[in-house]
């Protein structure tokens, strides 16, 4: 089962985090950093009045997934915390904008990425945090393979 | 009903590209030719879309959407496959493959949104 994709690094750390499976997983989270910036820029630039809060939200989903693409392609340990927190806050907000959409949606404009849980997008925004904890767990930090 | 034949030809070359590209992530170790050719083939169809987009909306097909949104999803567009064919290939394993399989995927979706846009189907 377990093939030896790339010889020269197969074993998981931080700084192999954008390696093999992980190249796939900032691919996802690159498109999703594009169609966020784009919705929320349209929707900031045309429409802001009509539903500030939803569209303030749409930006902050924005920001948190560039930041989240640009740290998961990095290296470092550091950047790999900063991963962590990044993914921490996506899966907070999609379940809590999520939430809130269903309960409530009269309170909610439908089109940002984190409404009922990411549904305009194929629910991908609810399923890709805990893709992203799971391959950010498998590339942890380990006190013996620090020597990289 | 799309009866655009722009999006069904679109649509084919994306169906065509993401099986290649799922062949050759399931067989190949290395980014494979065949699925950098066939994303290739997806930014060449965007380029003659967006050729055609213009000569069509020059000769009175205007767009029933917003123009900018229009263009700006199809500049978007033309620079995805670019951008993850430099992704894919910098890290040379099986999964290059998936990455750029990813491509023809987010573009039928994009090309989806094109195309009500240009409809004025919201």
């Amino acid at each position: 089962m377990a093939e030896n994709n790339a010889p020269q690094n197969t074993d998981h750390s931080p700084s192999a985090r954008s390696r093999g499976l992980g190249r796939l997983v900032v691919t996802v989270y690159g498109i999703f950093a594009i169609s966020a910036t784009a919705r929320a820029g349209y929707q900031i630039a045309t429409k802001f009045t009509e539903a500030p809060l939803a569209y303030t939200l749409s930006a902050v989903a924005a920001v948190v997934y560039i930041v989240a693409t640009v740290a998961m392609a990095r290296r470092s340990v550091a950047t790999w915390y900063l991963t962590v927190g990044a993914v921490l806050l996506e899966l907070v907000g999609v379940l809590a904008v999520g939430t809130f959409s269903v309960v409530a949606p009269q309170d909610f404009a439908q089109d940002t990425v984190w409404s009922v849980y990411g549904r305009g997008y194929g629910f991908v925004p609810l399923v890709l945090p805990f893709v992203g904890l799971a391959w950010l767990y498998a590339n942890r930090p380990r006190a013996a393979a620090g020597s990289r | 009903m799309i009866t655009d034949p722009f999006f069904w030809i679109g649509t084919a070359v994306c169906a065509a590209s993401l099986v290649v590209c799922l062949v050759a992530a399931a067989t190949k170790r290395y980014p494979g030719d065949a699925a950098i050719l066939s994303v290739a083939a997806v930014e060449l169809f965007l380029l003659v879309f967006g050729i055609g987009a213009i000569v069509r909306q020059a000769g009175g097909e205007a767009v029933r959407g917003e123009p900018w949104e229009f263009w700006g999803y199809e500049l978007t567009a033309l620079v995805l496959p670019i951008a993850a064919f430099w992704w894919a290939i910098l890290d040379k394993s099986r999964w290059s493959n998936v990455v750029l399989a990813a491509v023809p995927i987010t573009l039928f979706v994009m090309l989806f949104r094109i195309e009500q846009i240009w409809n004025g189907a919201y």
